[in-house]
This record gives C-alpha cells, structure tokens and sequence, in this order.
C-alpha cells in the first residue's frame, strides 16, 4: 500500500507536495469504490461502472468526441420554433397592407417580386463593370455578373465549345456547319456533345424569358417582318410542346458522322422519344443493335417510358416493356431507380392487369437494392386506383404503401415525387378514408418531405382536399381548428371549399358561427360568388335561433345586402336572386327590423323577382305584433300584384285580426273582386 | 544697412513662423477653409418656424439626444475598439439612403435604419401607402438583388407602411 511508504522530507514544501499527492491517491481509490453520481448519469458511465463491476481491468474508456456540422446549432434551434399559423408566407413583408389575402394576390406579390429580380438582374448582366469590385470573402460566385453573350467569333472548336456551354442550339448548329465547310475534322466527343444539345432541345432554341422577340413555335412558316406580327396570346401549350421534325438539325448531322458511337445513337434516341417521335426512337434502336453496340441506362430509360404510345393492345404494350428490360439484362446494363419508375409509369397505361406486373417490380426493385422514391409509390397508386373509377372501397394498397413509409424522410430524385402526395389524398378523399388522410398528413410533417409538396398549385389542391375530407368526416370543433391552422397561411380555399365548410357547420349546428365565416368570406374576396352567398343566406333563415345570434344574422344580411346595391361604377357586385331576397327578408323580419325588411319588399319589384307565400305569411304576422293595418293592407296589395296564389288567404287573415276602416274594407273588396276575374285570365 | 522692405517683411514673416512653431500663443498663423461652412451647433436641427411644418419624430430631436431620446440609424460593429471598416460602412450606408431614397419615389416617411448582422444587411424602412403593393414588391426585389450583387453580401428589406406620415409637432 502507497500510505507505508514514506519519504523522509526535509522541506516543508516537499511535506505540503507530499500531502497533496497522498490525498489525490486517497481520493482515486476512493472513486473506484464510490463513483461520482454525476458521471453515473452518462452512457460512458454505465460502460465504466460495468467494467468496474466486472472485476476487470481499471481501464477508463473515453468515449469518442462527437462531431457536429456548421449548422447543428442552428438546426437545433429551428427545431423549437413551430410554424406561426397567423403570418403570411415567408417570402412576404410582415405588414397588414403588403400581406396578400386571396390566391390571386399571393401570385400576383410573388411574381411581381420576381420579375424585379428578373430587371435587376438584366441590369447586371448589362452593366457588368459596376459590379466586378469583389470584396466577398470567401468567392460568393452567384453574386458576380453572368455573361450570356458570346464571346468568341471566329470559326474555331473553341467557339463551339463555348456555344455549347452557352446553350444556344442554332449559333452552335451553325458554328459546325462553318467548322465542316473549312474541312477541320472534330473529335467524336465534341460531335456527341452538339448531338446531347440538339437532341435536348429538340433543335429550338431554349425559352429564354427575358427575350422580348420570342419565337414561339416549331410550325414552319415564313418568319414576318417582327413589326407586323402581332403579338400571340401564350397558352400553356405553347411552353411545353416541341416536336421533332423531319430531317432537322440532329438527323442530319448524325448521318453525316463517319463513325458514331454508341453515346451518339443513344442522344438520338433520347431526343426522338422526348419529342414525340416514338416510332423514329425505336428503329434507331434497331439500328443501334444491328451495329452490335450497347445502350447505356439513361437510353433504356427513354425507350420504356416511350413504349406505350407505340403499341395499342395493353398486353402488347406490357410486353414491350419487358422485352425491353430483359435485352437490359442481356446488355448487362445496370438499371436504377428511374428505370423502374419509367416501368411503373409506362405500366400506369396498360389497363387493370397491371397491377400484378407492379408488384412484380417492387419485387425487383427491393432485390437489387434501391429503395422505391416516392414517384414509384406515386405510379403504384396510380395503378390501382384508377380515377373515376367505381370506389371499392378497399383502402388496402394504400394502408399498405402509408406503414412501409412511414417515418421515412425522402428526396427529391424524379422529378414526378411530387404528385404523390396529391394523389394520395385525392384517394383518401375518394375513399372517404380520414384515418389515412391523417397519416399521410403526418408523412408530410416528417423531416424533408414538406419539400416534395409541388409549386403553389400543388400545394393548394393537396390542401383543398385535406380540407374536404375533414368538413366531410370530423366534428366541427377539430374542423375549426384545421380552418385557424390552415387558413389562409397554407392555402387560400376557393369557393367551394367554404360551401364545405358551410354544410359542416350546418351538419354539426353551429350556424350561429356563420357571421364570423362570412368576415373570412369578404376578405378571401369570394364574396361575388353567387351560390357561396344563396346558401349561407338560405342556410340563415332556415330555422328560428336565438335573440343574439338573430341579431348577429341580421347585421349580416345587412352587409350581404350591401352587395347588392350598385357601387359608384356602376355594376352591383352581385345580382339578385329570389333566394337571396327572401332570405334577407326573412332575417330581417325575425330580427323585428320591420322598416329595412319592407324596403326589401319594394325591391322585389324592382329586380322582377317574386316573393314566396311563405314570406307573406311571416310579413303579415310580424305586422300584427306591431298592429299597423296601413302597411297590412299595402302587403296584401302587393301581394295582389305578384298574383300569389296566396292572397285570398292573405286577404282573409287581415281582415280577421286586424281592426280595418272603411277605405281599407274597400281597398280589399276590390282587390277580392279584381284578383277573381285577373284570376281567370293572368294569374 | 539698408535692406529693402520686402526682405525685411520675409525676415518677419520667417520669425513669426518659428515662433508660433514653437508654442508662442499670441502669434497664431490662420489657415485657408476650403469647405463650404458647417456648423457642428447647426447640423440636423429643424428651427423654430411658424407653426405649420410637420415635424415626425427624427427630424423634432436634436443630435445631442441621441442616446438619450432617440436610437441610432445605423447599427454596425465598426466604431468598436479595434475594428476596422467604419468608413467603408458609412459610405456604404449613405449610397443605399440614396437609392432607397430614389427606388422609391416620394414613399419613405421616415428616415431608414441599416442593421448589419454577421454578413447581411437589413434595411428597415417606414414607407407610405402611396402605391399597389405589386409595385412595392416588384421594388422590393428589384432593390433586395441588384443591392446584394453590389456589395457582394446578402441584403434584406423589412418594410411597414403608414396610411400617412406620422407628425410629432408643428414648428
């Protein structure tokens, strides 16, 4: 034991060290027997108490230091700060003036603020001398100017390289064409790059935005003077349709090649089956083999999502597709993911049988290792659920597809990922499933999937029908919770969606809330849509509620009415319609507003609309609590005049309750007397 | 003996000089102002007038209260101890008043205040509600990009709007 020995000291502070060494022994043995409860608390403690009980060697195991990423913190922290439901989209000013408040709005702010990106950015590049003192440290490349024009004009390989790059199809056509007239020879390489391009773009030049001169189409016509041409309306077909012609650019150049190599064939056919020319892509296929030459994947790739179209029969067209990936196997050609999603994809138009060859599919696709993304759970619901077909209502597929992914966190890896949450709840809503609503909602909350969302459009039908299904299928107070979150932060809901939201208050008997709706009404601006506003009137004056919220309805109709009147420029927001006058009569009425209802009466004739017996009938009992035999008898006259078969009834009833003069009996004398004889010839 | 009157002025002259070199207070030398005049007891003051010039908050405050009464207007770490850069950052900041000032026309109610975080510029302006807000956001990101490729830095915009100018007093 260390305490025995001793050493003499002559020193005091030899004696002091001394002391000092002894009790850091004393207390290191003492440690070994009472650990320290602070370290029990740690994973590495457990390890050390372990060994320390199992006798084994006092070896203290440091756990490895852990690393963390630059932005670890700042993740950290990001992940305590939910999503406000009261503010605007992030790319907006946080202000009541600038915050948009319908959907119109919100792509209105969103592209006018990107179109002054796009007029600062022109001024960039335009300009670029100001902007080239570069005091970023580190480099920050994305904010220096960009050069778009092109710098090299003589005819050299150079040129065509830099023309490549640039991406301008015709100059770099031309640039070849220059290059083969003064007889240089190009390497196979360069060749197949202007090929990849041509074929890309399928000849046209790419859409540049910010070009005012567009030329729009590939119909071949006589190009006009561009003063003459009058500017096209661009419909959305123009963006996207370019179709290959007949001995253009490519063609001609691929069978002026001396040698071509598979990568050549391969650009073509990718070109020919991106452009619609399915049937040019498969016999270059052909020729491709006939040369005993390989296809690499991305080939294969284009030639299965292009079978479909050229075969008619669905067995016909499923048997392509295998064909296809056996000769893969043969070629020993590796597939990958987007191989099997083009397989899944192409299979989505071969009718019901399909389903069994998709699972067959997944089958491969767990065999060899690459995990599905979610455009091949996308095809697979596509599959099965056809639209508008009959609902089976067997919801198993997609019980399925939600348990084996969730909890997952995918990326963006096909560019049709992002259908799949679209889909999948417009079957949730079809199958009226809300449980599977409800997951494939949390799926979406799960790490970085709200990414695979789409575009705004995207977003806001997913969200149209998460909020469908649940008007349809939960009670009020969860549906008003969703309405808070979701509301107009996600999406702003077009007017069939608050139609929905009606009929749910309407189901649950929470009418009296339909003020505060129609607040939220006026300011998504839907408050010129015709049947949005008949049902939540109709829907008000159905039934007898209580005094306040009676008097709540009517300061409503009040504001509805107010609609209806024509503005200083002229039109009315809305037009009247027997509904609607009816029923803000009838609130008017049960709210015992007596002046503003009978004002309503005259503009029944004003907008040639008749009133309902029922309506009368009200009018008139409202008028005997207030006991005025003047206005009695002018309903009653009224009442003539629309020649309601309710007027007898009417007539008799005034003259029983009401105490009637002499002019008033004879008022209603011929009124009796007139309507029996219009009776027989008008009414 | 009888030396002209100029090189006597010159002998003077030369004496006086040394002198005042030398810490003589009574004998200064003046030298030529060659800016117009700035009076450090007249800058930023709004005077007195008669009663019907609105005055918003900024303007009302003398500087002498700054840090009393009123805030800064630009906020960076280059007045520090030891920390370089204040000049760069002053004219860096009197450029962007000028060009929000230009960008948008007759909109600003008040002055602008420019914080500077880690690397990114945040320009806070108060702006009228003079025009559509497409048109401010079409500002908005015309300023945001043409301002972060020239300084090489990210720059942001925060915007409040005012129905109108909000006054303080009359003077």
């Amino acid at each position: 034991m260390h305490f025995v020995n001793v050493k003499m000291a002559s020193s005091g502070v030899h004696a002091g060290r001394h002391i000092y060494n002894k009790s850091l022994i004393f207390l290191n043995n003492l440690e070994l027997i009472y650990p320290r409860r602070a370290l029990a608390c740690t994973a590495s403690a457990w390890q050390k108490t372990a060994l320390a009980s199992n006798g084994s060697s006092e070896e203290i195991v440091i756990p490895r230091k852990k690393t963390w990423s630059k932005e670890a913190l700042l993740q950290a922290l990001t992940s305590t700060v939910k999503r406000d439901p009261t503010a605007a989209h992030y790319t907006f000013q946080d202000d009541s003036y600038l915050t948009p408040r319908t959907s119109g709005e919100f792509k209105l702010y969103s592209l006018s603020q990107e179109s002054g990106k796009a007029a600062a950015k022109y001024f960039i590049n335009t300009y670029p001398k100001f902007f080239q003192k570069d005091f970023a440290e580190p480099h920050i490349p994305c904010l220096m100017p960009e050069t778009f024009e092109l710098q090299i004009e003589e005819v050299s390989e150079a040129a065509l390289v830099e023309r490549i790059q640039l991406r301008k199809v015709k100059a770099a056509v031309d640039m070849y064409d220059q290059l083969l007239q003064s007889g240089t020879t190009l390497s196979l390489d360069l060749t197949n790059d202007l090929l990849d391009l041509i074929c890309l773009y399928g000849d046209q030049d790419p859409k540049d935005d910010s070009d005012p001169e567009q030329k729009t189409e590939d119909v071949v016509e006589v190009q006009d003077d561009p003063r003459k041409r009058r500017p096209r309306i661009r419909r959305a077909s123009d963006i996207v349709r370019v179709v290959w012609k007949e001995n253009n650019n490519a063609e001609r150049i691929f069978n002026l090649m001396p040698e071509r190599d598979s990568r050549s064939y391969g650009a073509m056919i990718q070109g020919m089956a991106r452009h619609e020319a399915y049937d040019k892509a498969f016999s270059t296929y052909t020729d491709l083999l006939n040369n005993r030459l390989t296809a690499n994947v991305h080939t294969f790739n284009a030639l299965i999502l292009a079978s479909p179209e050229v075969r008619e029969k669905y067995i016909e067209k499923r048997d392509l597709i295998f064909e296809l990936l056996n000769q893969m196997a043969e070629q020993k050609v590796r597939p990958n993911l987007l191989t099997f999603n083009a397989a899944l994809r192409a299979l989505r138009r071969c009718g019901n049988m399909a389903r069994s060859q998709a699972l067959l599919i997944f089958g491969e696709m767990k065999a060899l290792g690459i995990t599905p993304s979610l455009a091949s759970y996308d095809h697979l619901l596509g599959i099965f659920y056809k639209a508008a077909s009959s609902t089976q209502g067997h919801t198993e597929i997609l019980q399925d597809v939600l348990n084996e992914i969730s909890g997952q966190s995918f990326e963006p890896q096909d560019p049709d990922d992002v259908m799949f949450f679209l889909n999948a709840m417009r079957v949730c809503l079809e199958h009226k499933d809300l449980e599977a609503a409800y997951r494939l909602h949390s799926l979406m909350q799960e790490g970085e999937n709200w990414k695979l969302l789409g575009d705004a459009h995207q977003q806001s039908m997913y969200y149209g029908r998460f909020f469908n299904i649940l008007c349809m299928m939960e009670h009020i107070d969860v549906v008003l919770k969703w309405y808070k979150e979701m509301i107009p932060s996600l999406y702003y809901p077009h007017s069939q969606g608050m139609i929905d939201l009606l009929q749910a208050l309407d189901t649950d008997g929470r009418l009296d809330l339909i003020p505060e709706i129609w607040k939220d009404i006026k300011q998504m601006g839907h408050d010129n849509k015709v049947e949005l506003v008949d049902e939540m009137l109709s829907l008000m004056a159905r039934e007898k509620q209580s005094s306040e919220v009676q008097e709540s309805f009517a300061q409503c109709a009040l504001d509805v009415k107010r609609r209806y009147v024509p503005s200083e420029f002229g039109k009315p927001v809305l037009e009247w319609t027997a509904n609607s006058l009816g029923s803000i009569t009838s609130l008017l009425l049960a709210a015992e507003k007596r002046q503003q209802a009978w004002e309503m009466m005259k503009l029944f004739k004003a907008s040639n609309r008749v009133p309902t017996d029922a309506l009368m009938e009200d009018f008139l009992s409202s008028i005997k609590e207030v006991q005025d035999t003047n206005q009695a008898v002018e309903l009653v006259q009224m009442s003539a005049r629309f020649c309601l078969a309710g007027t007898p009834m009417l007539t008799k009833r005034v003259k029983e309750e009401f105490v009637l003069t002499e002019d008033h009996r004879a008022t209603l004398s011929s009124l009796e007397f007139s309507s029996d004889g219009n009776r027989d010839l008008t009414c | 003996m009888a030396a002209s009157l100029t090189s006597r002025c010159a002998m003077l002259g030369a004496t006086i000089r040394r002198l005042s070199i030398g810490g003589c207070p009574s004998l200064e030398v003046r030298g030529i102002h060659s800016t117009a005049i700035c009076y450090k007891n007249r800058a930023a003051r709004i005077r007195v007038g008669k009663g019907d010039r609105p005055l918003n908050y900024e303007q009302a405050l003398h500087p002498h209260q700054i840090g009393h009464r009123k805030g800064w207007l630009s906020a960076h770490t280059s007045n520090l101890h030891e920390e370089e850069g204040a000049a760069d950052r002053t004219v860096e900041d009197v450029f962007i008043r000028r060009f929000i000032f230009g960008t948008f026309h007759g909109c600003l109610a008040n002055e602008l205040v420019i914080k500077r975080r880690g690397n990114i510029i945040v320009i806070c302006a108060l702006m009228l509600q003079k025009v559509q807000p497409q048109k401010f956001y079409f500002l908005i990101g015309y300023t945001e990009t043409l301002l972060s490729h020239f300084y090489k830095c990210p720059v942001k915009m925060e915007i409040q709007t005012l129905e109108k100018k909000a006054v303080y007093k009359y003077v």
